[in-house]
């Protein structure tokens, strides 16, 4: 039977392990810390802008499970809030047991605090990876969906240090590049000053540390804009942040909250005492990360050079999704590269020709733009989302944005790409 | 597989972490303080470089000098001295692991009188430390002449090579063989394993020692001691009988290297899954990395022994001076 391993339980690793598993496989799931989902426990934005069309596809694909799983656990949908129309926003506190129970469900074998830290690769194949007790896990095919953020040294190195963000690096220890490990080396992203890296672009307040004004629109509206003080007005910090999408002048001049649980304040930091100036905000206290007046975590570190079926370059049997494989922002992002590894590690341990998704979707378009612009140096400082920024601009110039699910399935039926994540391949 | 050899560093997280390495990108852990541009560490808990970065990139102080009153001292045959040294209860406390050492000197000679030696006995409670030293040069001759006071600094800890095979080991059956004034470490290994209800037989072997000087420390362990010259055919034999009818998932070697390697032999050819754990008898002179008295050179790299530790198969099958 063929066994696939997959390291990084974030979002693109679940996504992976559900079409692996459709398709067939034995799959195992390692995961370092004691949860799912890794920077997903505090994101929640779905469906704004272009991942509306991206999630309708991967449903399209056979690919939905997730996307269902968000929908469902959603506090909030079709809401709008400066530069994105028609978002949904998932319940951040419950959104990880349920992936987690329905992973469980299928059968995929999930190994929580389990760092890999080496790997075992002969002539190109990997064997195996080593875990932090010297033990080994085998198997015929390997994703690799650790991500690029962190660890504490390049958070000190590129950002303001370790803020204490949820993927608790002290506790469970760093973020292992496996594709590095096998002599392949990581691309840097770049900001547009040329440093490297990029701060993650938001942190979450406690809701019970705002006014009770705030709270209730939150909870009504899902969204609650206010103005930032004159002389805090820093534009500068929209460069800094890899979430271009949301690099706006709105998001400098006013404090953006979005109700996902938490209230998801939509900068990387904000100095604790400039946000206590803010009405309404008087006792506000971070709670992701826990010193999110300070600093982020910081990504786009470790990224694989690939092909556009999610194959890693030089490498015989190692795939990767998610932020690992571009410089890609967000779930849906995550969830869709994660689906398209999952099946093609399946295919390539049959030694069937690896699916690489046609650029008429908008999937297929952003993992083959991605991967053709991470060659250019400008390319480097960009980032790639359905959600805005340049690509969602391209999106609606190639016609590929909509949010009528019949043109897509159409369109999908056209491709005969229907469902294809749901076939059984062994 | 070709499993690659990992290091570790003893102090790594330690309150005497960052130390010189640190500052001079040698660090034995952390890839950026090694002067690289990405994060690779052998992850000891700790990130070593915020450590030492939010610490004004300046190293934590290291261990100090401490003038330590002499409790009593007692000849054991010609050519081994026990002191036992009043020390503050925190110094006694941290000497308590496997592995630990001091460097002790005599208090009128210079610091290159320094020598290391390991701790044979601590309690914590009255701040009392035992070690046991065989005069063999000049520097170990010029504490014959102490009656009062000495000079110690510490704590170390990697007197022996293989600590997290040894703490790692619980209810199992353990070896121990050891000769001479390596008797003295054995000490604080078979208390530990029996600690952590491992059962343990000792092989001793009083070497060049007149007598066997550790038996008040043992008396009162619950575990099987035979005595033995390991060096004849004799004692080989019994440490093949041993190995072949215990099962032992641990094997503690006290003694020269040719000792190490002999035992290793018996053991790979007997019981090859047994893990080894050894005394580390590289020339430590500083005790910091810095000296480089105790490198030894395993490929290409050069590791300081008397920070590092070290895969034990490594040093007794393939290290190289």
């Amino acid at each position: 039977m063929t066994r696939i391993i997959i390291v990084g339980g974030g979002w693109a690793g679940c996504a992976a392990a559900i079409t692996a598993k459709k398709a067939g496989a034995d799959v195992v799931l390692i995961e370092r810390t004691d949860m799912l989902l890794g920077l997903g426990n505090v994101g929640g934005i779905m469906r704004n802008n272009g991942r509306y069309t991206a999630a309708e596809e991967a449903i399209l694909l056979g690919a939905g499970d997730l996307f269902n799983i968000t929908d469902k656990a959603s506090r909030h949908v079709n809401i709008n809030f400066p530069g994105h129309s028609h978002a949904s926003l998932y319940d951040v506190s419950k959104i990880e047991p349920m992936v987690r129970n329905y992973l469980k469900k299928m059968g995929i074998n999930i190994m929580l605090q389990t760092r890999v830290t080496d790997i075992d690769v002969q002539d190109g194949i990997i064997k195996g990876v080593v875990l932090y007790n010297d033990s080994i896990v085998k198997g015929d095919v390997f994703i690799e969906t650790t991500g690029s953020t962190g660890s504490m040294g390049n958070c000190l190195k590129y950002g303001n240090g370790c803020a204490m963000c949820i993927l608790r690096c002290p506790t469970f220890g760093p973020r292992v590049s496996i594709s590095m490990k096998a002599g392949v080396e990581d691309i840097l992203g770049q900001r547009s000053d040329g440093s490297y890296g990029a701060f993650s672009g938001s942190c979450k307040l406690n809701k019970d540390s705002l006014s009770s004004e705030i709270v209730e629109v939150l909870n009504e509206k899902g969204v609650v804009v206010l103005p930032v003080p004159k002389d805090d007005i820093n534009e500068d910090k929209l460069k800094m942040k890899v979430c271009q999408q949301y690099a706006l002048k709105e998001y400098a001049e006013n404090i953006v909250l979005l109700d996902t649980g938490h209230a998801k304040l939509m900068t990387p930091f904000y100095p604790l005492e400039k946000l206590r100036k803010i009405k309404g905000l008087e006792n506000a206290r971070f709670e992701d990360p826990y010193c999110g007046g300070i600093g982020n975590s910081i990504r786009y570190l470790s990224i694989a050079p690939r092909d556009n079926n999610m194959k890693v370059r030089d490498l015989k049997n190692l795939l990767c999704a998610g932020e690992k494989s571009g410089l890609f922002v967000g779930h849906t992002e995550a969830i869709v590269t994660g689906s398209l590894a999952g099946h093609n590690a399946v295919r390539l341990d049959k030694g069937m020709k690896l699916l690489q998704l046609p650029i008429s979707l908008a999937i297929g378009d952003l993992i083959a733009y991605a991967n053709e612009k991470i060659e250019t140096k400008e390319g480097l400082k960009t980032r790639y989302t359905f959600a805005g920024a340049s690509y969602f601009e391209r999106m609606k110039k190639l016609n590929l944005y909509t949010t009528d699910e019949k043109v897509l399935r159409r369109k999908v039926e056209r491709l005969n790409l229907t469902n294809i994540f749901e076939e059984k391949i062994v | 597989m070709i499993k690659k050899i990992m290091y570790e560093c003893i102090d790594v997280g330690s309150e005497y972490c960052p130390c010189y390495l640190a500052e001079t990108n040698d660090c034995i852990t952390c890839s950026r303080l090694q002067g690289k541009s990405f994060c690779d560490c052998n992850w000891g808990g700790v990130c070593i470089y915020q450590r030492y970065f939010w610490n004004g990139e300046k190293v934590n102080p290291s261990r100090e000098t401490y003038k330590a009153k002499i409790l009593d001292k007692k000849m054991v045959g010609d050519n081994l001295i026990i002191f036992k040294i009043s020390v503050m209860k925190t110094l006694a406390r941290q000497l308590k692991q496997p592995g630990s050492y001091i460097f002790i000197r005599n208090i009128n000679k210079p610091q290159f009188f320094d020598m290391p030696m390991s701790i044979m006995y601590s309690n914590e409670y009255n701040g009392e430390i035992h070690v046991a030293v065989q005069i063999l040069g000049s520097k170990t001759k010029s504490l014959l002449s102490l009656n009062d006071e000495i000079l110690v600094r510490g704590p170390y800890w990697n007197g022996l090579q293989g600590l997290k095979e040894l703490k790692t080991l619980k209810a199992s059956n353990a070896l121990i063989v050891a000769r001479g004034v390596a008797l003295a470490p054995a000490v604080l290994v078979l208390k530990y394993l029996i600690k952590n209800n491992n059962k343990v037989s000792l092989i001793i072997d009083k070497g060049k020692i007149d007598e066997v000087f550790i038996n008040e420390y043992i008396s009162d362990l619950n575990l099987v001691t035979i005595e033995s010259d390991i060096t004849t055919e004799k004692g080989t034999l019994l440490i093949r009988e041993l190995i072949k009818n215990n099962n032992y998932e641990l094997c503690y070697s006290g003694g020269s290297d040719r000792q190490h390697c002999e035992v290793k032999k018996l053991l790979t050819e007997l019981s090859p899954k047994t893990r080894f754990a050894i005394s580390n008898n590289n020339e430590i002179c500083c005790g910091e990395g810095i000296c480089g008295a105790c490198s030894i050179k395993i490929g290409k790299k050069v590791v300081k022994s008397c920070k590092t530790q070290i895969d034990t198969s490594y040093i007794v099958e393939k290290g190289e001076k």
